[in-house]
């Protein structure tokens, strides 16, 4: 099953820890976004293989919602 | 009493107009950004338009009711949830002891006001209960809300059903492009006409950098009048260096080239000029945009701005409540 991770913010991409074909564990880190000063890392909701990464570090003005990671 | 579940992004209790009194001690106002949607949140629970209540940011928090509670939300839509179930925002609701409220991130806008019948009743710290991070001052010891707190509030006797006329509240512009009043002054006579120009014509782009002491724009370089070059040795070396001067709250404070709206937690002083300013009454355009959002800014009189902050007070009363 495919699971989707959306920016829970809107900013910008500051670090992104993962990449296709990655395995990764529930709570892995995937990404830190940054808004406002503050550090807003996004966590993977279940085990599996990094299948798609739509974003890249240093992009800004992402919006919320935006399906960042898909995760298989 | 309301239990902190999740605590969203820096969500922190606020009052309005916040701390004021202390300034002369480097102590802000603080308070809520968007003014406007708070008086309201508070008038639907029955509370004074001032009284304590959540600022969230981008993120909210989940929160458990320990006991009974009318609640209300205002601001941007945070996809509110009571016990899993869409609760409407600008309209007063009833909780259950054992409910939880949820809110996830902010679709529209920037900045949700959760306020409760009966305010929260944390500690007054110089006369307010708002928080002031950088300070450690107000709302729960000094900082935002943490996981496992939990809220003190005080008896209340607010209604459910209660609603803010459609046309009492303030349109989030969902095109990202705000337009913004700015007076002149009090420095704007160090900036040339190319300078001001420039500045109206132009969209800034408010920084990721920023935060309630600070937003911070980027745009074009700024020119200068020969006052800024020509100057006593002590207003420093910089163009835009003036001898030390209290900032006004709102000022757009020009550190180099980067011009920084001072808001609610704003440094009282320093040695940058400040060639315009934001009036209150623009102040919840401030809290409701994003980074990434552009600013034009419009200028206006002084008393042109007065008489918007006078219009939006009289929306923040009891008059635009609907039961």
């Amino acid at each position: 099953m495919a699971h989707e991770v959306e920016l829970q913010t809107a900013g910008n991409m500051w670090k992104v820890l993962v990449k296709p074909g990655d395995t990764v564990k529930a709570g892995d880190t995937l990404f830190i976004m940054e808004v406002m000063k503050m550090e807003v890392p996004h966590e993977a909701p279940a085990d599996g293989t990094v299948a798609a990464v739509n974003v890249s570090e240093g992009e800004e003005g992402l919006d919320a919602g935006f399906v960042a990671v898909v995760i298989e | 009493m309301l239990e902190v579940l999740k605590p969203g992004l820096e969500t922190s209790i606020q009052d309005w107009p916040g701390r004021q009194g202390y300034l002369k001690f480097g102590i802000p106002w603080s308070g809520p950004m968007d003014d406007w949607s708070f008086r309201l949140a508070n008038l639907l629970v029955g509370n004074a338009p001032g009284a304590a209540a959540l600022e969230c940011q981008f993120i909210g928090p989940s929160l458990k009711f320990q006991r009974d509670g009318v609640f209300a939300l205002t601001g941007a839509d945070m996809q509110a949830k009571l016990d899993g179930r869409p609760v409407p925002a600008w309209e007063s609701i009833a909780a259950k002891a054992g409910q939880t409220l949820e809110l996830s991130f902010a679709k529209l806008g920037a900045r949700t006001y959760v306020a409760i019948a009966g305010g929260f009743a944390n500690e007054i710290v110089f006369g307010s209960r708002a928080t002031f991070h950088k300070g450690g001052i107000g709302g729960i010891e000094g900082h935002a809300i943490k996981a496992g707190q939990v809220l003190p509030v005080a008896p209340g006797s607010g209604a459910p059903g209660r609603r803010v006329k459609a046309a009492a509240r303030p349109s989030i512009v969902a095109d990202k492009r705000w337009s913004i009043e700015v007076c002149r002054g009090p420095n704007d006579d160090w900036i040339d006409e190319a300078g001001h120009r420039r500045f109206v014509d132009t969209e800034w782009k408010l920084s990721s950098k920023s935060d309630r002491g600070g937003y911070r724009l980027e745009g074009p370089d700024w020119s200068f009048t020969e006052r800024a070059y020509n100057k006593p040795p002590e207003h420093g070396s910089e163009p835009g260096n003036i001898v030390d001067h209290g900032y006004p709250l709102g000022a757009i404070n020009l550190a180099g080239q980067t011009p920084i709206i001072l808001v609610n937690d704003w440094p009282d002083g320093g040695g940058f000029i400040n060639p315009y300013t934001v009036p209150s009454c623009a102040f919840w355009k401030l809290g409701q945009s994003k980074p990434g959002e552009l600013y034009r800014f419009k200028v206006v009189t002084v008393e042109e701005a007065q008489a918007l902050a006078r219009e939006i007070a009289a929306l923040c009363s009891v008059a635009s409540i609907e039961q």
